[in-house]
């Protein structure tokens, strides 16, 4: 029969096919001699791999969850919620509460139930709940995600204590800290550096905390209440219906926010000591910017 | 039988000798050992022919025939494509059963299984890859398997039927595909499949669509019971369908022979079951050295793609609140994708296909030329070349390149840091991002070359788009990398245009990345940069 013009290209001996099998059952054998050399630094390296992407998505998390009360860098906000990113948290917390579990065990708790409840807090804000099987937001890996972002700051917080580098922690009032000076870990005397001119508002409304308990992009209307501190979004048209200029009555809230509360919220919430806290300039540019109808953030 | 009278009769030597070659020819099914030096001396068979034997000793030879027709073993006729399919459904019977010891199929652990088995289960990489591997080319050999008998006309009389359990055998394929692709349970399997399943949705009526929809994913949306679902469909039910057509699809094609090449016999024949003596290639032992060796340098080639240049992508775990930017279907998909975007999802998605599939099977009956000659097919094999670019198209169509641009801030960005996958910026990792503040207008350069490569690529985009998109003028972008903890950088992409009512606008995005984490291509050689000692920061 005729054969096809290719017919050169067929392999025919028995004796080569048999050879380029055996050849390629040396090829095998080489790969996977290979493979089995290097598997124990490549599952070293994809164990690290898995724990580095889980603590991006923490990050992310952190960014779009924690951080109006916990500070942008994690060292918390004062008055609103305690500083993570501090050696206190890292070294003496645990001890002062008699917390047997690892640091790990508790910040997922705690992330995971929150803290639902007022009680004896010294923080105006509630943690919330987070975690999907109380009611949150958060699917079980989230929340191991965050944990693993929030434990990250370990190595950064243990530098802490130098005069240039203080621990941002505030002292909780629910377990006195019972760290002797020589460990280190009592809290820094000043949290933030004395400023060196006026600083702007947008930044002091976050670095002040007043973030963490007032929305300012929601109005405020009898339907849509912000949960810890009124919103702020329409505040240019309401705070001059309280029987004062629409100036005084945001610059009072601000200095002495005692003396008048809105019906429905509780005295006692938002810090008093913001006139320490900030210039008298100061104030009366976040007053101002605060009544801008066209407020840029 | 007793040994004593045995060595009496012939020395003990002698018996022994005996002995082991029974034992041999058990072990051969039937070949005793001065046959097998015959066969690899090239020698014909002895009479009766011994060879024979093991084809009905034998159980898993007696489903082969036990002599070819010379034409059909030459590799350009057939390919070895069938054999090919066969093999690969094997390679993933087996590397899937080794899968499966890792894996449990619940939204709470699957992902998690994932990850532990590519960190902790030694070669388990290798197995999940290989996995992956062979089954997008069971895909692809089956496939081009059906196209050569297309073009070769096996599928004429007698042999319909055997092209129509092969039209059932391609289904079965796409759907083990489909149904193992949901299992990783990352972003890129979860929204894979929610796309896919909601075609069942658009079958009419409604309440037919909504009840399969419903079926399929065990609820509205897929969840722990779409998972189970699925799972089940791809370690159970398909792969028991697939055997089972297999063996009515195999039959048949001993039954009536592998068709000859059309030129050797008269047109409306088929002598494929009439060998003539001289002809005949004998199973054994030449066709099973021939597929043999081929089996087992296929198998090398894929170890080593696999070695190299191929990895199972994983994505973030799936997350039903959003939906990742371009989501696409696996490549064999695309030519759906495509259609789904130029119709709705009724006409693309279910009524279109499913013509299709019916042309399909329905082709031995549709084309009534009794010639099996490409002389006389013209018809036939024009229309198959136009049925395959068309499928081209549609699935050049059913890429991100095809009419889904996203606002061009956002495809800037994705370019360069796409929300799932690697992209340039990870694949040049953190140690190649230098901290800083970097404007396009004003073309930093820095030490380093790969990070250089990075602000080229961030201003280029940039640029392409403002040329392209009338409504993106004036445009520049910030790249700000900080550090946000130890070892973890904040990297923010901030673009910023000019809108043709001449207000000003931007995009935001930020990204974090880890030093330890590496991301990869699924194609491409693979990252071996865990070997090299750690360098110094
Ligand atoms: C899992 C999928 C499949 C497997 C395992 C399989 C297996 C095989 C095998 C082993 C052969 C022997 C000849 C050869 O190697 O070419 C064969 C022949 C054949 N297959 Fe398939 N096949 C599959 C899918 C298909 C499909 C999708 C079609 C077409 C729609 C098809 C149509 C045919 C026909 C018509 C023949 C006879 C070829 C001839 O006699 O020349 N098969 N198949």
């Amino acid at each position: 029969m005729k054969q096809p013009w290719y017919s050169f290209l067929y392999v025919r001996s028995p004796i080569v096919k048999i050879s380029l099998a055996i050849a390629s059952l040396l090829l095998m054998i080489v790969l996977f001699l290979f493979m089995g050399l290097i598997e124990e630094q490549r599952m070293e390296a994809q164990t690290a791999n898995w724990i580095g992407r889980e603590i991006e998505k923490g990050a992310e998390l952190y960014a779009n969850n924690c951080y109006n009360c916990h500070g942008v860098d994690g060292k918390g906000l004062p008055g609103v919620a305690p500083a993570l990113h501090s050696k206190y948290f890292f070294t003496q917390r645990l001890k002062d509460i008699g917390w047997t579990g690892s640091l790990h065990d508790y910040v997922a708790l705690t992330v995971a139930a929150g803290r639902p409840s007022k009680v004896q807090s010294q923080w105006a804000v509630m943690m919330p709940t987070w975690s999907q099987r109380y009611g949150g937001p958060f699917r079980d890996d989230q929340v191991q995600a965050v944990t693993a972002f929030v434990l990250n700051w370990e190595e950064d917080a243990l530098k802490q204590g130098t005069p240039d580098n203080p621990d941002p922690w505030q002292p909780f009032l629910d377990a006195p800290s019972k760290a002797t000076a020589e460990e280190g870990a009592a809290p820094a005397a000043e949290v933030t550096p004395e400023p060196t001119g006026p600083r702007p508002p947008q930044e002091l409304f976050v670095s002040m905390g007043c973030v963490g308990c007032h929305n300012l992009d929601q109005p405020q209307t009898p339907t849509n209440r912000g949960p810890v501190g009124p919103n702020l979004g329409n505040l240019h048209e309401t705070a001059g219906t309280h029987g004062m200029d629409a100036f005084t009555y945001v610059h009072d809230s601000i200095v002495n926010p005692n003396a008048y509360i809105v019906e429905g919220y509780t005295a006692g919430i938002m810090p008093s000591n913001f006139a320490e806290r900030m210039s008298e300039e100061e104030i009366n540019a976040l007053v101002e910017w605060l009544l801008d109808p066209n407020r840029q953030r | 039988m007793a040994v004593q009278p045995e060595i009496e009769k012939k020395s003990i030597l002698q018996t022994v000798l005996d002995a082991a070659d029974d034992v041999f020819t058990r072990l051969t099914a039937g070949i005793p050992a001065a046959e097998v030096r015959r066969m690899i001396r090239g020698e014909p068979p002895g009479r009766p022919n011994p060879r024979l034997k093991p084809h009905s000793e034998a159980f898993l030879l007696h489903i082969k025939p036990t002599y070819y027709h010379e034409s059909v073993t030459r590799f350009t006729h057939t390919f070895r494509l069938g054999l090919l399919s066969t093999y690969l459904f094997f390679v993933e019977t087996i590397t899937g059963l080794i899968l499966m010891i890792w894996y449990a199929p619940t939204p709470e652990r699957a992902y998690a299984d994932m990850i532990r088995l590519l960190s902790n289960v030694p070669f388990g990489q290798f197995m999940r890859d290989m996995h992956r591997l062979g089954a997008e080319l069971m895909v692809a050999i089956v496939t081009l398997h059906m196209v050569r008998t297309y073009l070769t006309g096996s599928y004429k009389a007698p042999r319909q039927f055997t092209w129509f359990t092969g039209v059932i055998l391609l289904v079965i394929t796409l759907f083990l595909s489909f149904s193992g692709y949901l299992l990783p349970w990352d972003q890129l399997a979860f929204w894979a499949v929610t796309i896919g399943t909601s075609m069942a949705e658009a079958v009419p009526p409604a309440i037919v669509g909504e009840t399969v929809n419903l079926l399929a994913r065990g609820a509205p949306d897929i969840g722990a019971n779409g998972l189970l679902r699925f799972y089940l469909l791809h370690v159970l039910f398909l792969p028991l369908l697939l055997f089972l057509f297999f063996f009515v699809h195999y039959y048949k094609v001993v039954h009536f022979g592998i068709s000859l090449p059309s030129s050797e016999e008269e047109v409306g024949q088929d002598t494929a079951n009439k060998v003539p003596a001289d002809r005949r290639v004998y199973f054994l032992p030449d066709v099973m050295i021939d597929e043999a060796s081929f089996l087992i340098g296929f198998t090398a080639l894929m170890v080593l793609a696999t070695t190299f240049f191929f990895s199972a992508p994983l994505e973030s775990i799936a997350n039903p609140q959003s939906t990742p930017l371009h989501t696409v279907a696996p490549w064999y998909f695309y030519w759906l994708q495509g259609l789904l975007k130029i119709a709705d999802k009724t006409i693309a998605g279910v009524i279109i296909p499913g013509v299709l599939l019916v042309l399909l099977a329905a082709i031995p009956y549709l084309d009534r030329n009794p010639s099996r000659r490409a002389r006389d097919r013209r018809v036939a094999i024009i229309s198959g070349i136009v049925a395959g670019i068309v499928m081209i198209i549609l699935s050049w169509m059913g890429t991100p390149y095809y009419a889904v641009q996203a606002a061009p801030a956002v495809e800037v960005v994705q370019e360069l840091m796409p929300e799932e996958g690697a992209g340039l910026v990870r694949e040049i990792g953190y140690k190649h991002l230098p901290l800083g503040v970097y404007d396009t207008r004003e073309h930093p350069v820095t030490d380093d070359p790969e990070f250089n490569e990075v602000l080229h690529e961030f201003a280029a985009a940039i640029a392409r788009y403002e040329e392209k998109d009338p409504t993106f003028n004036n445009a520049y972008g910030i790249l700000k990398i900080t550090q946000e903890q130890p070892n973890l950088k904040r990297i923010t992409w901030e673009i910023y245009w000019v809108s043709p009512e001449g207000v000003e606008d931007r995009f935001i995005r930020t990204f974090f990345l880890h030093k330890d984490s590496l991301y990869w291509e699924q194609y491409g050689l693979k990252n071996f940069s865990f070997l090299r000692p750690a360098t110094e920061e």
